[in-house]
């Protein structure tokens, strides 16, 4: 897996990158890291792009003109349906992601392999698909309590991967004090291991609420009116200084989303001081309570997975058109060759961006290059639509001709977006990869370079696939930004199943929905396979 | 097999000065240990003599190479260090065999260099394991094969030994220290334990506020102390006070002669004097010495005093009258098996409260039993004012 995850991982690696990281592996810590910290300087500064540029447009919109717009009844009512949204769909994906990720990781669950995979591969099933899937089916699926129940089964897996991933690297021997401490097993598994996954579980009730404050397509199929569905409309119908007006009201409330994790998080940083190869938590025995844990996981994935699939089996039947054939096959082929390049391309690139900074973070302290990693996460507060948006605008009125509308736009359009993703795994990766084993491979007569690959990459590899994977599957399942910034001509699976689906032609949507399933599934995989596996023996 | 010096080497972090002009000269095939407190800066001056970090000042080098210097910092590829960490630091990604010949160029890699490296540790088949399947003690042993193979010219260890059991580290000890022997490798070795640093170097350098205060072959170091402080930190003393005549000092415990062959010897006057706890011999008041559960006969050990206070010259009080007994009570008792470790209050104040008296095995003195003690030199003084 070390081996494949390495050179899955390498095309990650630009040139730029590969430079100033080794020079930060063995340096003494009195040693600036220059090249690094210029490396990330510029990284940060092309993640701030659009929203200089959204803020140079408010400008041009003038202060009276966004007052206006900004204080009017439609932005409360957003506000409302944004916020309540958010905090009950957040509330919901961090029980049901901590639970699954718990089951698995930590009892004796019978298949924990398979549902290991199974939690994880609607992640692979883009929210809009999701959406059309419970709502073509079940027409109540709507408003908001339909938007409850399909965001929920769709994100929640981005709860339960870094919980899983923290409660498997997690010291056993924590927990096990404790209840030789006297603390029963209840109280040791809330004190000590949600203690342990506090900041996984954050992190990734962080990614919730900011997924929920871009989300689009599902709102649209749902009739559920947010700031992301308005924005996007007034954008459509040329109502820039609305959608400027309501995309600065979005990234404050985002603002505010990355500001409260940020709160409670606190200083509380979890690291491990025991060695790397650590002993494994013997499983919980779950006894008589598997049976209800097999019946829960069992609902899930139905809900989760076999209700999109399902429907869009059902309407591939239903409108017996034949959708696999003829011209319908040649686009099809064709958009999915275009989602998996634009995919693959945006994923390389965003990893290799995250590299230096998560480096520098990792491996270097001290407040300016902490502050500097933390802007990077300002990106978070910048909703897909409104970095497509920003980045469209300010590419047409500022005579950017050759990019706007190129692929190039698009790329860097999805690699920004995605690149607090890529940084969280990259973050991750490299933790696994301490210093000290890069010291004693140099002083093993190992120049830097080699260090590089036979250590730090070796160590890191398999997190850095799962970044890549990560963004791969983002940018597949991605719809917004893509309707925004596509090529003209082009059509990627997403926004070719959105046409179809627009004018209700769910027969022809349905292959494309399953294609990209399928496309983003084999990522999902990786996923799975990658945490199970690390789980079993590294 | 080269030879390592050391010369002013310094080292700060941010204000904090950790080593404060470090010199030490480990001779080449030799096994050295450094010995110092916890937070004595030890693992500061190995990282520096690896090259992870960066010396304030000062000099090192490797037989006829600096590798640390003005303007000069070779980086730690280049040293041919091994360096062996506390916590062994396997790569958890590798087998054993492959965390073995990660430093060999990759033709040797898979030749029977390695499994005969594995051999060398005891840990011959192996190789196919990975780290978290190992003991700490076989981690450590790994950990030494990987520094060795790439045949260095110095190996550092770092507390090798600290996270081994007490059985398992006198063999992993005596293992290791065979292995040195045998490669001639020129070694040197962090410990805060003084019982490892005398039993398995050649020569023990005592790290005290940021400097060496002394390096010198165990025996040496043990027996000669530069000062009365690191005369209490290697083993146990009896630190008393006394007055410095010609080669004669008197204390508590009768005139003993003084250790021409010590550091300087101080001018007469007020001294303190470092007696070990074996140099003491102790007898229940009876007469008879625990250690032979009463062999000797009544008179002997009377008679043993009285000879020596003859030949110490005219006798005045029994004081000035090299070595004679003194009467004291048993405070606690120690036993060790081997030997017993018993505390004494005289009943004369010595200044220094009980004295420590090693004896072997023996018979139990229970607290408060009577005994006598008689010490026998010689000793070292130092000056009281220095």
């Amino acid at each position: 897996m070390t081996a494949a995850a390495g050179t899955l991982a390498s095309p990650a690696r630009p040139p730029g990158a590969a430079a100033p990281e080794p020079g930060a592996a063995g340096r003494g810590r009195a040693r600036r890291p220059a090249v690094l910290i210029a490396v990330s300087c510029l990284v940060a500064g092309a993640l701030a792009l659009p929203l200089v540029f959204l803020l140079i447009e408010a400008r041009g919109v003038g202060g009276s003109d966004l007052r206006r717009l900004v204080f009017r009844s439609l932005t409360g009512e957003l506000l409302w349906n944004t916020v309540r949204l958010t905090v009950v769909v957040t509330v919901l994906c961090a029980v049901i992601g901590t639970a699954a990720a718990w089951c698995v990781e930590r009892t004796d669950l019978p298949g924990r392999r398979v549902w290991a995979v199974l939690v994880v591969v609607p992640l692979a099933i883009p929210d809009f698909v999701v959406s059309f899937g419970w709502n073509s089916l079940w027409t109540w699926v709507q408003g908001f309590r339909g938007a409850v129940l399909v965001m929920t089964l769709a994100v929640y897996p981005l709860v339960y991967l870094p919980v899983a991933a923290s409660l498997r690297s997690a010291d056993p021997g924590q927990e096990e004090v404790a209840r030789s401490l006297g603390t029963g097993r209840v109280r040791a598994f809330v004190r000590i291991t949600l203690g342990q996954a506090r900041g996984a579980i954050l992190g990734g009730c962080l990614l919730v609420a900011l997924v929920l404050l871009a989300e689009y397509g599902a709102f649209e199929i749902l009739g559920y009116q947010t700031f992301t569905t308005e924005i996007f409309t007034e954008f459509d119908n040329f109502g820039f200084a609305a959608a400027c007006a309501l995309a600065l009201v979005l990234v404050l409330l985002s603002l505010l989303v990355l500001t409260g994790e940020g709160l409670l998080r606190g200083k509380g940083r979890v690291s491990r001081s025991g060695p790397l190869a650590q002993r494994k938590a013997p499983p919980l025995r779950l006894g008589r309570a598997r049976w209800p844990a097999l019946a829960g996981f069992a609902a899930l994935a139905l809900l989760a997975l076999g209700v999109p699939v399902w429907a869009c089996i059902y309407w591939m039947i239903q409108s017996r058109a034949p959708a696999i054939a003829g011209g319908a096959n040649v686009s099809l082929l064709d958009a999915a060759g275009h989602t998996a390049l634009y995919g693959a391309t945006a994923a390389a690139l965003a990893t290799a961006m995250a590299f230096p900074v998560a480096l520098l973070a990792v491996r270097h302290g001290g407040r300016a290059r902490r502050f500097l990693e933390r802007s990077t996460y300002l990106v978070l507060a910048m909703p897909g639509v409104v970095i497509a948006f920003a980045l469209a605008y300010f590419t047409e009125v500022y005579g950017l001709r050759f990019l706007s509308g190129s692929t190039a736009l698009l790329i860097a359009c999805y690699a920004i977006m995605f690149f607090p993703l890529a940084l969280v795994g990259v973050k991750a990766s490299l933790a696994r990869a301490p210093v000290r084993l890069d010291e004693i491979a140099r002083s093993l007569g190992q120049r830097r370079l080699a260090v590089l690959c036979r250590v730090t990459l070796r160590l890191a590899g398999p997190g850095l696939v799962a970044a890549f994977c990560l963004v791969f599957l983002s940018v597949v399942t991605e719809l917004t930004a893509t309707l925004v910034l596509i090529p003209t001509g082009a059509q990627t699976l997403a926004t070719q199943f959105w046409a179809y689906e627009w004018s209700l032609s769910y027969g022809q949507a349905a292959p494309f929905a399953l294609v990209m399933i399928a496309v983003a599934a084999l990522p999902s995989y990786v996923l799975g396979r990658f945490f199970d596996r690390s789980a079993q023996a590294q | 097999m080269r030879q390592l010096a050391i010369t002013g080497l310094c080292k700060a972090f941010g204000a904090h000065p950790v080593l404060t002009g470090v010199d030490l000269t480990v001779p080449a095939g030799s096994l050295t240990a450094i010995l110092g407190p916890s937070g004595s800066g030890k693992t500061t001056l190995l990282r520096l003599l690896a090259g992870f970090e960066r010396a304030d000042a000062g000099m090192v080098t490797i037989g006829d190479t600096v590798v640390d210097g003005p303007g000069v910092h070779l980086p730690p590829e280049r040293r041919r260090i091994g360096y062996v960490p506390q916590e062994g630091s396997l790569f958890p990604h590798l087998s054993v065999a492959a965390n073995v010949g990660f430093g060999l160029p990759a033709r040797q890699r898979r030749g029977g260099a390695v499994a005969q490296l594995l051999e060398s540790v005891g840990l011959g088949g192996l190789g196919k394991r990975y780290p978290h399947q190992l003991s700490g003690g076989q981690q450590q042993r790994v950990a030494l094969a990987r520094a060795l193979a790439i045949r260095p010219a110095v190996v550092l260890l770092d507390e090798p030994f600290a996270s081994l059991d007490a059985h398992l580290r006198a063999s992993v000890r005596a293992d290791v220290q065979q292995i040195f022997r045998q490669a001639g490798t020129t070694a040197v070795l962090v410990t805060h334990d003084q019982d490892e640093a005398l039993s398995t170097a050649d020569r023990v350098a005592v790290l005290r506020d940021g400097k060496i205060a002394q390096c010198a072959a165990p025996q040496d170091l043990y027996a000669r102390p530069v000062d009365a402080e690191l005369a209490s930190f290697i083993g146990d003393a009896n630190l008393l006070t006394g007055v410095l005549g010609a080669g004669v000092v008197q204390t508590i415990l009768g005139s003993l002669p003084v250790d021409p062959g010590g550091t300087a010897v101080p001018p007469p006057g007020p001294v303190t004097v470092l007696i070990r706890p074996e140099q003491v011999e102790l007898r229940a008041a009876d007469g008879s010495r625990p250690a032979d559960g009463g062999g000797n006969a009544d008179g002997s050990g009377r008679a043993d005093g009285a000879g020596q206070a003859d030949g110490g010259g005219r006798a005045g009080p029994a004081a000035a009258a090299g070595p004679c007994c003194l009467a004291g009570r048993v405070v606690s008792y120690g036993y060790h098996g081997h030997d017993a470790v018993v505390y004494v209050q005289p009943e004369r104040d010595s200044g220094g409260g009980a004295i420590i008296v090693r004896t072997l095995g023996g018979r139990d003195l229970p607290p408060g039993s009577p005994v006598t003690l008689q010490a026998h030199g010689p000793v070292l003084a130092w000056s009281r004012d220095g």
